[in-house]
């Protein structure tokens, strides 16, 4: 049996339909239905939803063979996983943005609000920027706009959010797409299954485009 | 899952093992010059370790590791060899977690003239060690040369590259392949890197194809000739050449082991040829080990039962009688508890209630 960590969510809807249609359907599942895990002992596979921001945990911990997470989760924590394909879907960027009128005054540390603290912390030190971290868990758009950060480190789908705020991008940093996660020990013992699920899903994914 | 073993059982079998190829016990003390980690920080699997000031006001650490230790204190030389193995604790942060943890650890290590009659024994000494714990297990084989000839035909961009092929992550190198516009003997040696993850025959057959400079080619020919003797001893089938197992280049400069049983989700063996770190501590010849993480697959394990052939329950006036029935029945060959009650959770094959009316 394989186990497969699903985003709740319209993107892992999708994902499970194209898994069905190539053979790893699982007949109880209902995404409406309340309950959590989904098994099909003909398939072989067994499907579960989590938290798009958990998927990585529970394939690094072992409870999912196989998990579906955003670049942004994977870059953000880092988990020790494979990381098989990129699934060209669920797109959007990771992105510096500001008000209006942002000058950077590179005498004092930029303060940066964002909730991918590792993400921001990765980039700046790379360009040697020196910052103060403001954690927050979610309207990280609101923070420049009450002056308690200078920049915002967040996912920019369309920039709708940005603009009714009043902010602009300045940058972006990280090209976001659905990406097929591995634990590094069911790779071993599971190759033949997991490689074959993989196979199909890219093959599934290339018919779309 | 839990594998059928305890701990206790796993350590004896083990050190059993590692005698019998002759081997001999290190045993280093508890504490360490907290220097040593700090100049080595990155050949620790944790950045962080438990320092305290001695008495005289140097600086000490609760050793984190075992092999810094032991490198720190052997006189080594290339011409002869040193054979160790451990069973110790460590004391390390835990993974992801902002608390330090007592880790139970045993190794073997091997310092001094290396050769492949050296690195074919430990290979076998891993296989049997993993085999100790279940007979499902792989043992990931990759080799730093091959890596490091490969990285030293690109410029830049490696920290990206060792962080593709460490992650199998093939879609993201051909998007930067693209824009470094890499030629195609490079991409096509990348992918093979990043892609090859199986038996020795098929995997070393693939390296071979793409093989671009010296330090690669005497990679492949150094795991072809480990392959050939761990398959005569019959253990071919659980090598698996994987290339996304790899180390810091800094300590790590020839074969490199990941060892993975079924059932447990993270790597529990991890080892390889240090000869680097040696040249960090000025000192010559070579070394290579392996370290098993018994700590981290504790609950995996069975637990000790709670158990006693018989329970002797007395009262106050008792006491005495109490004690003299047990040692009677510890002299009979029988593991016997006195307790003024029923201890919850224990099982016995007899409970023997010794009150003021006499035995029940």
């Amino acid at each position: 049996m394989i186990n497969i960590a699903l985003p709740k969510g319209r993107l892992g809807e999708k994902i499970y339909e194209l898994l069905s249609k190539t053979g790893f359907c699982c007949e109880e599942f209902s995404k409406d239905s309340r309950k959590l895990i989904f098994s099909d002992k003909n398939s072989g596979v067994s499907y579960f939803w989590v938290k798009p921001s958990d998927v990585s945990v529970y394939v690094e911990l072992g409870a999912a063979d196989i998990g579906v997470a955003g670049k942004d989760i994977i870059d953000e924590f880092s988990p020790d996983v494979y990381e098989l394909a990129d699934l060209r879907m669920g797109k959007c960027s990771m992105c510096i943005a500001a008000k209006e009128d942002f000058t950077d005054d590179m005498s004092v540390p930029l303060r940066v609000a964002t909730k991918f603290t590792h993400i921001a912390e990765k980039y700046f030190s790379k360009t040697g920027r020196d910052i103060e971290i403001i954690k927050l868990n979610g309207s990280i758009e609101l923070a420049p706009v009450l002056g308690i950060s200078d920049v915002i480190v967040d996912i920019v789908e369309t920039g709708t959010t940005l603009k009714e705020n009043n902010l602009k991008v300045i940058s972006e940093i990280l090209k976001i797409s659905a990406r097929l996660i591995v634990n590094k020990s069911a790779y071993k013992f599971k190759n033949e299954q997991i490689e074959n699920i993989c196979r199909k899903l890219q093959e599934a994914i290339n018919d779309i485009d | 899952m839990l594998l059928n073993k305890r701990e206790d059982g796993i350590i004896s079998e083990l050190s059993k093992l590692y005698k019998k190829y002759g081997y001999t016990r290190y045993k280093p003390g508890c504490f360490e010059e907290y220097s040593i980690y700090q100049e080595n920080k990155d050949f620790l699997l944790g950045k962080n370790v438990i320092t305290f000031s001695d008495l005289d006001g140097k600086l000490l650490a609760m050793r984190p590791d075992v092999t810094l230790s032991l490198v720190r204190h052997n006189e080594i030389n290339g011409e002869s060899t040193e054979k160790f193995f451990y069973n110790e604790k460590v004391y390390r942060q835990v993974t992801g977690g902002k608390k330090f943890k007592e880790i139970s650890q045993t190794g073997v290590e091997v310092l001094g003239c290396i050769d492949s009659a050296v690195e074919a024994e430990l290979t076998l000494l891993i296989c049997k060690t993993l085999n100790a714990l279940s007979d499902r297990y792989v043992v990931d084989i990759s080799h730093m040369g091959f890596i490091e000839g490969l990285l030293s035909e690109v410029d830049g961009k490696k920290c990206e590259l060792t962080q593709f092929v460490k992650t199998k992550n093939l879609h993201d190198f051909y998007e930067l392949a693209e824009s470094e516009n890499y030629s195609e003997e490079i991409i096509q040696a990348f992918k093979s890197a990043i892609n090859i993850c199986g038996s020795p025959s098929k995997a070393l057959c693939e390296m071979e194809k793409v093989i671009l400079n010296d330090l690669m080619q005497n990679a492949v020919n150094q795991m072809k000739a480990l392959c050939r003797m761990v398959e005569k001893y019959g253990f071919g089938d659980k090598i698996n050449v994987n290339l996304s197992t790899f180390s810091n280049a800094d300590y790590y400069n020839g074969l490199i082991y990941n060892g993975y049983i079924d059932g447990i989700p993270h790597c529990v063996l991890t080892g390889g040829r240090y000869d680097n770190l040696l040249k960090k501590f000025n000192k010559s010849g070579g070394a290579i080990g392996f370290a098993l993480y018994l700590g981290e697959i504790e609950r995996f394990l069975i637990k000790d039962e709670k158990k006693v052939d018989c329970l002797i329950v007395y009262d106050n006036s008792t006491q005495s009688e109490a004690l003299d029935m047990s040692q009677k029945l510890i002299a009979k060959g029988k593991s016997v508890r006195i307790s003024v009650d029923v201890p919850a959770g224990l099982a016995c094959t007899e409970i023997i209630k010794l009150s003021d009316g006499g035995i029940k």
